[in-house]
């Protein structure tokens, strides 16, 4: 084990790793309850479209990321509260659109293809530090939003009629609540890329609420899978010689199906 | 006028252009004990969101009377089917919410929130399922934790849509009875929305009577269920 953290990249990845599942996870009960698990997927498509849109214009492509994934949010913000058209068509489209779009860009850009999709996807074992602090900065920023905001996130999720009768101001908090998404799934798509992203913005969330009573241990437990499931991955990919990110999404993916599987036998 | 708690004059009320209720008149007077009734699709909720300030009227005025100098509480109980079984909630968790109003922003509820809002799990015979996860009690249960979340705001207005939805006739006069409690235990005065005659006949003392041509008739309850009045509410859904 401690071979492992002996091998700098290695110790990189695994703070990398600990990182996002200590940003991610907690946000994954939210991401569950709010039915807006295939956002995270679309948002991913739409970064990597604004990244490869960056690539071929040859302007910063994380800044370009940021934007476009919290303008993504942003919208879906506002068409949860559209009357006319169910989130999941939007969702459907944004996806399908982002990743023809990354594709057709891609092609025509002026690097080489290996290096786009290494700055498209992210690679965990390749985090640089500067981005190791910029995800401590985003994550510390969003946990604390998460923490202190806690009354207006659920009221506001969960009975906004209640939440405007009592002159909390829902719109506002659901767009904090999607701008603070948005930097933290583009901060972790950069860095780890957007499969684990996506799976630890559903997993741990999914596999707490088979089985937590609480609302409050749903978080707690939410973010230990996140963080076992991690370390777990990154120990296992180094000592069985597997691509980590893809590791860990397999760990996650068991430890929801074992979740799953304990809720259904349970009855609930 | 003393005793008057929201007066509604010339209130018109839809969304976009299209108007649900014209020309309301009507006032609710403290410790009134009324029920709004009406067809399907009559505007009910349309009429309770206006008193929550929910909806901005398209004319007239909803004007609050503050009690004490102290802007008016109005306490919502939202229809239950409407909340999401998904959240992991107990019922004491359900029923501090009705604190966040009086908690600043970026706030997290402190220990007497949650001993106010256990009090009132206590005021509606809930105490002992405080830590019972909401979405495995009752329709009954839940529409009692519900209230008292409504309660936990300290409310000199209590809104219910439809609170007696969904149940049998023994749930509803149990919920019902409650409410009456609670109105002569502090002299809340309670408005609630239903479709159920039965509600409005045994428990209302005064009777909003929506009309499918968009108007508000209110008077005491003898007086809006004679049957003339019940068939100008109701005949035109046939038309």
């Amino acid at each position: 084990m401690m071979e492992l953290l002996t091998v700098p990249f290695m110790r990189h990845t695994l703070i990398a790793g600990i990182l996002v599942a200590l940003g991610l996870a907690p946000l994954s009960v939210y991401v569950v309850l709010r039915r807006i698990v295939f956002v995270g997927a679309a948002v991913a498509e739409i970064s990597s479209a604004g990244v490869a849109l960056a690539v071929l214009f040859q302007i910063e492509p994380f800044a370009v990321a940021l934007v476009l994934t919290v303008l993504t949010f942003l919208g879906f913000s506002r068409a949860a509260d559209s009357p006319r058209l169910p989130l999941e068509a939007l969702i459907g489209m944004l996806y399908a659109g982002g990743s023809a779009a990354a594709v057709l860009l891609i092609v025509k850009a002026p690097r080489g293809e290996g290096e786009i999709l290494n700055v498209l996807f992210g690679n965990i074992l390749t985090v640089p530090v500067p981005l190791l602090w910029a995800m401590v900065a985003t994550f510390a920023i969003v946990g604390a939003l998460q923490y202190f905001a806690s009354k207006e996130f659920l009221i506001s999720a969960y009975d906004p009629d209640m939440a405007r009768a009592l002159g909390i101001n829902v719109n506002l908090w659901n767009t904090i609540f999607y701008v603070a998404l948005g930097f933290a799934v583009a901060i972790a798509i950069r860095g780890v890329g957007a499969l684990l992203t996506f799976t630890l913005l559903v997993a741990p969330g999914a596999a707490a609420l088979c089985f937590v009573r609480g609302l409050g241990s749903a978080f707690v437990v939410a973010t230990a899978m996140g963080l076992i499931a991690t370390v777990a991955g990154v120990f296992a990919s180094y000592w069985l010689d597997f691509p980590t990110g893809p590791a860990i999404v397999a760990i996650l993916a068991a430890i929801f199906a074992l979740s799953y599987g304990y809720a259904a036998i349970r009855g609930s | 006028m003393a005793n008057e708690l929201v007066s509604v004059r010339g209130v018109t009320l839809g969304y976009g252009s299209r108007v649900i209720l014209k020309n309301l008149n009507f006032t609710i007077e403290r410790s009134d004990f009324m029920g709004v009734m009406g067809p399907n699709g009559s505007g009910k909720t349309t009429l309770l969101k206006a008193l929550l300030g929910l909806l901005t009227p398209i004319g007239g005025t909803i004007e609050m009377t503050p009690h004490n100098g102290v802007p008016l509480r109005v306490g919502y109980v939202t229809q239950r089917e409407r909340l999401d079984s998904h959240f992991p909630l107990s019922a004491l968790e359900v029923a501090v919410m009705g604190r966040f109003g009086m908690i600043g922003a970026m706030r997290r509820p402190r220990s007497e929130d949650y001993a106010i809002a256990r009090g009132c799990l206590r005021r509606v015979g809930m105490e002992p399922r405080a830590a019972l996860p909401y979405r495995e009690l009752s329709g009954g249960q839940q529409q009692r934790v519900l209230i008292a979340r409504a309660l936990a705001g300290e409310p000199d207005l209590l809104l219910l849509d439809e609170p007696t939805n969904g149940m049998d006739l023994e749930a509803e006069r149990a919920i019902m009875e409650l409410l009456l409690d609670l109105q002569s235990e502090k002299s809340t005065t309670i408005v609630f929305v239903t479709h159920l005659l039965s509600a409005i006949e045994h428990f209302a003392r005064r009777v909003a009577l929506i009309t499918r041509d968009g108007t508000v008739v209110i008077g005491a309850k003898e007086e809006m269920l004679a049957p003339d009045n019940i068939a100008r509410a109701y005949a035109a859904q046939e038309s």
